[in-house]
């Protein structure tokens, strides 16, 4: 099935256009996926290093995993929500880009690798949750978690030189002028 | 500013990043990100903490133990990066207004991050009752919005004309 007709009635909606034509919009958009993803990274990192036996091992597993995971997943709902509005405003390009799909396979392998740790050693936790030493599995999940998140944030990095905005709005100055704005001497 | 940003373009090591800027600069720009969510996780969970969310088995001071290293260590080598973007793109990044409004909060929330632990260590006990007054939750989330803050300028580095006649950009 050919997605381009989807991907074409995409950037056509008006909230891909009110991104694509406003000035502050798309840096906003950027900037609220960086946090986003900086809170996913930062937070996933705290327990993979819990799991390799390198900090917070005085905790149990289990305590971590209840103080952290739940903002990864706000986090991540962030940077789901911005990541798909900065998609929908050049949503052909951004398909066909090479770092783009990139991404989103180091997106589906985080998936499964999650699914592995639940399937395995998350099934014998009860026995290993207090201690320092983490069964082998949780420790090659632990250690492609950090491999396969670092890919993800160097992919996306690489979309923003590779895949240009379509109608990259104004280079020049805008009609703002602070100055006149706040009163303030020129 | 300009003149001395030209000069430093036209530098060896600059000139290095320049001629690789294709694999340099996203290179650079990954690990300070990853810097980035070191210094955001260690944050979050200290501020969560003083905010009694998160890590209440742990004193305040068990817990900034835990994360003031990881904290102090990636703002090293966010300095590091951030250094190498500089050398590498000195006009886009010395000549923009969100440059140096970065560099102000980064100041803040460095200073803040210091020495909240530093007053940590010299008087253990009584932080650990004054981390329960509001007036210490609220710095915990004015600092926390502090370090956004700072990850937008960062982001709008690239953007400067949006801040119109104040980007020195737009003066060139």
């Amino acid at each position: 099935m050919d997605p381009t007709p989807v991907l074409e009635w995409l950037q056509r909606t008006s909230v891909a256009v009110q991104i694509r034509d406003g000035l502050y919009l798309f840096p906003v958009l950027e900037s609220i996926h960086v946090v986003g993803l900086a809170l996913v990274f930062g937070t996933i990192a705290i327990l993979d290093l819990r799991l390799l036996g390198v900090a917070s091992t005085e905790r149990p597993v289990s305590r971590l995993m209840a103080d952290l995971l739940k903002w990864t997943w706000a986090a991540f709902a962030l940077t789901a929500v911005t990541g798909g509005l900065m998609f929908s405003t050049n949503a052909v390009v951004y398909f066909h880009n090479t770092f783009f799909r990139i991404k989103m396979v180091l997106l589906a392998l985080a998936a499964v690798n999650m699914l592995v740790f639940e399937l395995t050693a998350r099934k014998t936790m009860a026995q290993w949750d207090a201690s320092t030493t983490t069964p082998r599995v949780a420790k090659i999940v632990a250690t492609l978690s950090l491999v396969i998140w670092v890919g993800v944030i160097a992919a996306g990095r690489v979309i923003g030189f590779t895949a240009t905005r379509s109608s990259a709005p104004v280079e020049t100055a805008p009609d703002v002028n602070f100055e006149d704005l706040l009163g303030l001497p020129k | 500013m300009k003149q001395f940003a030209h000069w430093l373009a036209s530098t060896a090591p600059s000139v290095f990043i320049q001629e690789h800027n294709a694999w340099a600069v996203p290179a650079i720009q990954t690990v300070h990100i990853v810097g980035i969510a070191l210094v955001m996780g260690s944050v979050l969970m200290i501020d969560l903490r003083i905010l009694g969310l998160a890590w209440t088995d742990h004193t305040l001071r068990q817990t900034t133990s835990r994360f003031g290293p990881w904290l102090t260590g990636s703002l090293w080598l966010l300095l590091a990066t951030g250094l190498l973007m500089v050398v590498g793109e000195p006009v886009r990044e010395l000549v923009s207004f969100s440059f140096w409004l970065k560099m102000a909060l980064v100041a803040l929330g460095a200073a803040v991050a210091v020495s909240f632990q530093r007053a940590l260590r010299r008087q253990e006990q009584s932080w650990e009752r004054k981390a329960a007054q509001p007036s210490i939750k609220l710095l915990a989330v004015l600092t926390f919005f502090v370090w956004i803050g700072i990850i937008f300028l960062g982001r709008l580095i690239a953007y400067d004309h949006v801040w119109g006649s104040w980007s020195p950009a737009q003066r060139l």
